[in-house]
């Protein structure tokens, strides 16, 4: 094939979806050959999953210790001078969270464990700022759906 | 290579929490381009186009709706807010949420259009927006998992070895894929035929700096010439 018909098929948008998986596969499978290099002294370190589960915690994966507002727990910032509170918080739990951990070994794993369950800090607190963008990027997602929807599905017969 | 060769005299941060935005003054000027910029585009009106009809003498008028030019305006004045803060960052995941706001806000500003060719290549920059992600976050993600850090400030003293060489290879083919550069410029290119000029050229505008700072951020995490 001629150079200047593999140029002008990039000019189809259609094909370009196709180029971009075509060329992140690619460098997907040249990391396989990449030697791994981890730093297990991690910013935001946790025990092993499978430790907390095999000991039966409730509060399993997401367990990480200390008693609200005395004791902190196991939350490592890579700021400690501009997150002063670290980890004080991270231990508490509502009482309906508190009552729900004491009949099941599942709680850590269920999705209502962050409303009034266990607090997140890295996303609540030393994070917080990615969080808020985290959810301005979904509502502009929604604004944008919703958008469509009411002008182009909803009220397509006043044209 | 230090933040103050890159970036020229560095003027202090903003903390918070683990997010330090900094300043420096090659970033300040970007950050201060984009709001300018965003506050040209989010006074300024639509134009409208005039296309000749073929075969007849009529011509007809492509005007921005109301409902239009408002949400495309909202989306605008988003668009170039984080385009702006993703200039200051001074942390990659922020980046790369940055990014990641500019590119679906993108969408969002043609998706208004009622020209059937722009949506059709706006779905299929949609198509690229969302395998980007991948790339752009498991860069970070792995950048994270090599040198136990993404602050910008820490990385900058972080000698690189070849996964972080990998890993940012992987991050600028997602912020690539966001932003539409090179190869991939069909489908962004095919959104402009469309009426709504200011609105367009915050698109432009934000991958343009937005592909300023990558080459930045890539420089700060492989130190091409020597720390």
């Amino acid at each position: 094939m001629k150079l200047g018909r593999i140029w002008n098929s990039l000019a189809t948008p259609k094909n370009i979806p196709k180029l971009f998986s075509i060329i992140l596969g690619l460098v997907l499978l040249t990391g396989f050959i990449v030697p791994l290099t981890y730093n297990d002294h991690q910013l935001y370190p946790r025990p092993t999953p499978q430790l907390q589960i095999s000991e039966k915690d409730p509060l399993a994966p997401y367990n990480r210790g200390g008693i609200p507002l005395e004791e902190p727990g196991i939350v490592k910032a890579q700021y400690p001078q501009f997150a002063l509170s670290e980890g004080m918080v991270t231990g508490y739990l509502s009482p309906i969270a508190i009552g729900v951990s004491n009949t099941t070994l599942y709680f850590g794993t269920s999705i209502y464990s962050s409303p009034g369950g266990l607090i997140d800090e890295i996303l609540y607190y030393s994070r917080g700022f990615d969080t808020i963008l985290e959810s301005s990027i979904l509502m502009m997602a929604f604004v944008i759906a919703s958008w469509v929807a009411l002008h182009f599905t909803m009220r397509r017969k006043e044209e | 290579m230090d933040l103050s060769t890159l970036g020229g005299q560095f003027l202090g941060t903003i903390p918070l929490g683990d997010i330090v935005l900094y300043l420096t003054t090659f970033n300040l000027f970007m950050f201060g381009a984009a709001l300018v910029f965003t506050a040209i585009i989010a006074m300024s009106r639509t134009e409208s186009q005039v296309e000749a009809e073929f075969g007849t003498l009529n011509e007809r008028e492509k005007k921005v709706s109301k409902d239009e030019f408002k949400i495309r305006r909202f989306l605008s004045i988003v668009c170039g807010l984080a385009t702006a803060g993703a200039m200051i960052t001074g942390d990659l995941f922020n980046f790369t949420l940055f990014v990641c706001l500019i590119g679906i806000v993108n969408i969002g500003i043609v998706a208004a259009v009622k020209e059937v060719d722009v949506l059709d290549s706006a779905f299929q920059y949609g198509i690229i927006a969302m395998i980007a992600t991948l790339p752009l976050f498991g860069g970070a993600a792995s950048i994270l998992a090599t040198t136990g850090t993404i602050s910008l400030l820490e990385l900058v003293n972080i000698p690189t070895s070849a996964f972080m060489l990998f890993s940012s290879i992987l991050l600028f083919i997602g912020v690539a894929g966001e932003s539409g550069v090179a190869p991939f410029f069909a489908t962004k290119a095919e959104m402009f035929r469309t009426a709504g000029s200011p609105f367009l050229v915050i698109i432009h505008l934000s991958s343009l700096l937005v592909i300023v700072r990558i080459i930045e951020i890539l420089l700060i995490i492989n130190k091409p010439f020597g720390i």
